[in-house]
């Protein structure tokens, strides 16, 4: 029975009020709610995870490349607020993730305090360090400020290096029992799931537009209440925290690191594959950050390695990293999820094309 | 930052500070609860409508004539598959145009193809019949089916749902307009107990100084020196209340290092700046940092516009809030439904001042692509975001036409009237200069030349000079 | 003193290779607005060159460094030419992450064309001078020597190009600001290419010179220079020419003189040689955080202007 067929017999004609939403409009829009996209991909990565470790369906070498993917997320996400929103750069996330490294040997695998207590201490070290990097860039922009938080990375690593140059933390023990290398994911993977519904909520919210207006004209975000140095620190601290989170994850899952070696994770190098990560994924979305981390971490041992082509010749993965990093700063500046944005739109256009073959040009 | 300093250091100036804030929540609350409230009341309205057209569905067939029904029904169907079929019948025509060109491209004979093509179209008209017999056979089926009418039992079910719809609307409107009322008292009782609890503060936060009754800003020998260079030197006017005010002077004149002076982007070698804020306090600028000035009610707009790009109109005039949401960083990073709520009166005040400069239509654009002329609009509106009283305008006419520098004057005036606002302004196009300001002062030098009505100061001899260049005795 | 004598020797060698590695680093800062990150693996391309010629093929070593230094000069100009000027929207940041893309693509490519080059380092003058001040032994080998000659030559006849020649004057006009100089008649494209190339032949002779003075070879041997130049830029000033060389050759014989201070001073006047050799750790983070605190003072570097902003 079609409803609009009895307007002239109905109470009230229609098209006169809006209609409340259907069940199916409400579920629509429930779907469309960007914080559950980021649960429902969390999801889809433990069932990919359990399939690699417990099922064995996958290769076991998708475990780590995923893994270390999903904790250097965290680092890139922090970059990609620091970066994107509030125009800032840095080099010294290498640096800020040996922070957690570190929190978490000392307090937990030599003091024995529970593993969230040195998350918690890495923290507050990671925000006094933000602290001092956000009053430094109040004096020194640009270019400047990257070689400037380089210079204090390598101070860390120093430090590093003089308190205890290679580090074990052995097994950790989380609620009580031992954490198996498997059984990683569920702490990592929540966290980063918990870290992009977080940073979500900041873009989204007055604080995200504030730090865009201060990236667009420092003068005008002035003029409009905005107090560079709030925002500033609030970005610095935001960033190596994360990044600070990021090097907890990172150590729970290698089990130990050395300072001194020049592929650590606090070496110049991770600074610089954060950089690209971010770059390369689009700097102003979080997804792009997230992928960005998985070309430069993740697709290595999860992808090209079961190519029999790339485990012959390992020297080209890094080879084809790196052209990869120059191409799409060449040819798209916005990243991957620019990439995206361009293919849906000549998608589009495809299909406009094939109608007006098929219809004649006027179809519109 | 405010909140927590205010509570490290409760000074009596920014317990002021922070009760401030406050008042201006519950004004704007206030402002918003009517349309709000007329807001919900169509929504409910419309979901009553709604349940009451579905209870009344069944009856409303019984009675309805079913030979007018079926009619409306296959017309409809029909009408569907004529779309389809329109489209069927371009894809013919066009690929028989198509199929033409080659032909004669390559010589060859179309008699063949113009003969399939009405084949091909008489086969869709067969279709076409053969579906128009299929809809006038349910047709029947349909007539038989059912053959009774009865309008008793509709007429009635109406007249009682009718009236209970009325006793419905009646009950949610009133019920709405009590809660309205209720939260309207609470609302007045609040902002009349902060206002007690400011007065009481503003006892002991004694004004920085005594200003006229008329006056709005005080700018007393003002001095600006870089190094050497004497920007402005020892200048000295006031901006009466509800004036337009108009600052002109040749390039590099200033003009621009006094409003960044007013607005502390640059820290006054000397002088004073007395200016009475939103809660009629005398108050000295000079005490106060960049970013705090907008909160004591003097926005600006600048010179090229400097709006940000990456967001829609509507955000950007959101962005010039941010000093007044009660929301905190925390309450942020959760996304509590508090936010939600804050940003939705802003929101309505947006579209309300949005509406008033006649760009409603762009409020969801970027601001990346639009047109400059918007643009300018744009950045005017967001300056009235916060019900500044005094609005400072950067060139607001530069790299406009002629139209629209006569639209921007009529805008001018009427922000001036509706928003009970003052307007200061360096312009150089002295029509608009002349045409609207009430005032009109002229440096050279950073010094002055001349201040007073706009006719005056066009007569004045030293102004001419200073734009035409020494005359020579 | 014979101690000191040799702290003195020792930072020779570092205070050349750093002095010429800056040197590029500004070159490149200056005409193409941005940091070379790619700069130690370019040069230490050319020092894998120089090693195969000279090592492998057993060709005179005078032979070997220049034909090194044309490699590295080439890829450089590459860079430029190719990378640079071919992106649709390269900006100074993107600049930034091509050089660091160069870097894996380098440092994979290295070890397929070197294949079995297990350090063979480069050697210019095999032999030390020896003397004795007091009862302390001090040597200078030749190669440091041939190095402070290299180094000096080459340095003084770029600051002369810099100053008066033509090209010279074409780079600070680039420098202070690209798009003018064009219309004024500058080829900017030619200008920063031949920087580009300078800066890798600057790169390669460096890495030679620092392969001879230590003995050494290695795909990541010259990032250390790199980062320090980076330093030395900033805390220098971009803004001349002369303040990141100073300031480069100042930063090696610091660490080592605060090195000599642990170990030398320290340790024997109070005796213990844990405290000395532990402020001899610390050295390179005690010389990084000076540099920050100076940094911070004076944003625009030690030969820096201050540049008023308008708003």
């Amino acid at each position: 029975m079609k409803k609009n067929l009895l307007n002239k017999y109905s109470l009230f004609a229609q098209d006169t009020f809006v209609q409340p939403q259907s069940k199916m409009i409400g579920i629509k829009k429930a779907a469309s709610n960007p914080i559950l996209h980021y649960i429902i991909f969390g999801v889809i990565i433990m069932v990919v995870l359990y399939m690699a470790v417990q099922l064995k369906v996958l290769p076991y070498s998708w475990y780590g490349g995923i893994i270390y993917t999903a904790a250097y997320s965290i680092s890139s996400i922090g970059f990609c607020l620091l970066m994107g929103y509030s125009g800032l750069a840095s080099l010294g996330t290498g640096g800020f993730i040996g922070i957690g490294c570190y929190a978490v040997y000392y307090v937990t695998a030599l003091s024995g305090l529970p593993f969230i207590v040195s998350v918690i201490a890495a923290i507050v070290i990671a925000a006094v360090i933000g602290v001092i990097v956000g009053f430094i860039s109040l004096r020194i922009e640009s270019i400047y400020l990257v070689i400037l938080t380089l210079g204090l990375s390598e101070i860390l690593r120093n430090i590093y290096m003089s308190l205890s140059d290679s580090i074990n933390i052995g097994t950790i023990k989380i609620f009580g029992s031992a954490l198996k290398t498997a059984d990683v994911m569920y702490v990592i993977i929540p966290v980063l799931i918990i870290i992009m519904i977080i940073t979500h909520n900041i873009i989204v919210s007055p604080t995200g537009r504030a730090m865009l207006a201060m990236k667009n004209s420092t003068a005008a975000a002035q003029a409009m209440g905005i107090s560079l140095l709030k925002y500033r620190l609030m970005a610095f601290i935001i960033c190596t925290i994360y990044a600070a989170i990021s090097g907890s994850m990172l150590i729970l899952r290698s089990g130990a690191a050395t300072a001194s070696s020049g592929t650590s994770f606090y070496a110049l190098i991770t600074s610089l594959n954060i950089l690209a990560a971010v770059i390369i994924g689009g700097y102003k979305s979080i997804w792009g950050a997230v992928f960005g981390t998985f070309v430069m971490y993740g697709l290595n041992s999860t992808i090209l390695q079961s190519i029999p082509f790339f485990t012959e010749n390992p020297a080209l993965i890094t080879i084809i990293s790196g052209v990869l990093v120059i191409v799409v700063v060449m040819f798209y500046p916005g990243g991957l999820a620019q990439l995206l944005q361009n293919l849906k739109f000549t998608f589009a256009k495809w299909k406009k094309k094939i109608r007006e073959d098929k219809y004649g040009k006027d179809i519109g | 930052m405010a909140k927590i300093l205010a509570n490290i250091l409760p000074s009596p100036a920014n317990k002021l500070a922070l009760k401030r804030k406050e008042l201006h929540w519950i004004v704007s609350e206030l402002d918003s609860l009517e349309e709000v409230t007329s807001k919900r009341e169509q929504e409910e309205i419309a979901k009553i409508k709604f349940s009451l057209n579905k209870r009344l569905n069944k009856a409303a067939f019984d009675a309805c004539d079913k030979n007018e029904y079926v009619q409306e029904l296959i017309y409809n169907k029909l009408l569907s598959y004529d779309v389809k079929n329109y489209m069927n019948h371009r894809a013919l025509n066009h690929g028989l145009i198509k199929k033409i060109f080659k032909a004669k491209r390559e010589n060859k004979p179309i008699d063949a193809l113009i003969a399939e093509h009405d084949k091909k179209y008489d086969e869709l008209k067969i279709k076409r019949a053969k579906y128009v017999d299929k809809l006038e056979q349910e047709k029947q089926r349909f007539l038989a089916k059912y053959t009774t009418t009865s309008s008793q039992d509709y007429e009635n079910l109406k007249k009682e749902l009718m009236l209970e719809f009325e006793q419905k609307a009646d009950g949610i409107k009133k019920e709405l307009a009590a809660k309205m009322q209720k939260t309207r008292a609470q609302l007045e009782q609040k902002a009349a107990k902060v206002k007690e609890e400011m007065a009481e503060l503003k006892k002991q936060v004694p004004d920085a100084a005594t200003l006229p009754d008329d006056v709005l800003l005080q700018v007393k020998g003002l001095k600006m020196y870089f190094g050497g260079l004497k920007a402005v030197d020892d200048l000295t006017f006031d901006v009466k209340k509800g004036e337009i005010f108009g600052l002109i002077g040749p390039n590099g004149a200033g003009k621009t290092t006094v409003f960044n002076c007013i607005t502390r982007f640059y820290n006054a070698t000397g002088g004073d700046m007395y200016f009475e804020n939103r809660q009629g306090e005398v108050v000295d600028l000079r005490s106060f940092k960049v970013h705090d000035v907008i909160l004591q009610g003097i926005s600006r707009t600048f010179q090229n516009v400097e709006l940000v790009k990456e967001i829609s109109v509507l955000d950007n005039l959101l962005v010039a809030c941010t000093r007044e949401y009660r929301s905190g960083f925390w309450a942020h990073l959760i996304g509590l439904p508090m936010v939600k709520k804050e940003e939705n009166i802003l929101k309505l005040k947006a579209m309300r001042i949005l509406k008033f400069m006649g760009i409603e239509a762009y409020a969801n654009w970027y601001a990346m692509g639009l047109p400059y002329g918007i643009l300018k609009k744009v950045e005017i509106a967001r300056a009235l975001m916060l019900d500044s009283r005094l609005i400072i305008m950067d060139e607001p006419a530069a790299g406009l036409n002629d139209t629209e520098t006569a639209d921007l004057a009529q805008t001018i005036k009427r922000i001036r009237d509706e928003f009970n606002a003052t307007i200061l302004l360096v312009e150089h196009d002295m029509k608009l200069v002349m045409g609207i300001c009430d005032t009109v002062c002229a440096i050279s030098f950073g010094q002055m030349l001349a201040i007073g009505t706009p006719q005056e100061v066009q007569a004045n001899q030293a102004v001419q000079q200073a734009y035409l260049g020494a005359m020579e005795e | 003193m014979g101690y000191f004598l040799d702290t003195l020797i020792d930072s020779s060698m570092p205070m050349c290779v750093t002095a010429l590695v800056t040197m590029a680093i500004t070159l490149i800062f200056k005409t193409s607005f941005t940091t070379n990150f790619a700069q130690g693996v370019i040069s230490a391309f050319g020092a894998y060159v120089a090693s195969t010629l000279f090592a492998k093929m057993g060709m005179p070593v005078f032979v070997a460094v220049p034909i090194s230094v044309i490699a590295s000069m080439t890829i450089a100009v590459l860079v430029d030419v190719v990378l640079f000027r071919k992106g649709r929207y390269v900006n100074a940041i993107g600049k930034q992450i091509i050089t660091m893309g160069l870097i894996s693509v380098i440092v994979s490519v290295i070890p397929l064309i070197f294949t079995d080059l297990s350090y063979q380092a480069i050697n210019f003058i095999s032999g030390n001078f020896t003397f004795y001040v007091g009862d302390y032994n001090v040597t200078f080998s030749k190669n440091a020597l041939v190095g402070i000659i290299i180094t000096v030559i080459v340095l003084v006849l770029l600051f002369v190009l810099l100053r008066y020649s033509k090209w010279g004057l074409s780079v600070r006009a680039t420098a202070s600001n690209e798009y003018v100089a064009g219309m004024m008649g500058v080829n900017t494209h030619v200008v920063t290419a031949v920087s580009w190339g300078i800066a890798g032949a600057l790169g390669a002779l460096a890495a030679c010179l620092n392969s001879a003075g230590n003995a050494e070879i290695g795909v990541y041997f010259m990032t250390e220079y790199q980062v320090t130049a980076f330093l030395a830029g900033i805390v220098g000033g971009f803004a001349t020419f002369h303040g990141p060389v100073i300031i480069a050759l100042c930063i090696p014989l610091m660490t080592n003189l605060i090195s000599w201070f642990g170990n030398g001073v320290i340790s024997s006047i109070t005796g213990d040689m844990q405290l000395g050799a532990s402020i001899a750790n610390w050295s390179t983070t005690i010389i990084y955080v000076i540099a920050l605190i100076i940094i911070f003072f004076k944003p625009n570097g030690l030969f820096g202007k201050k540049v008023e902003k308008k708003v």
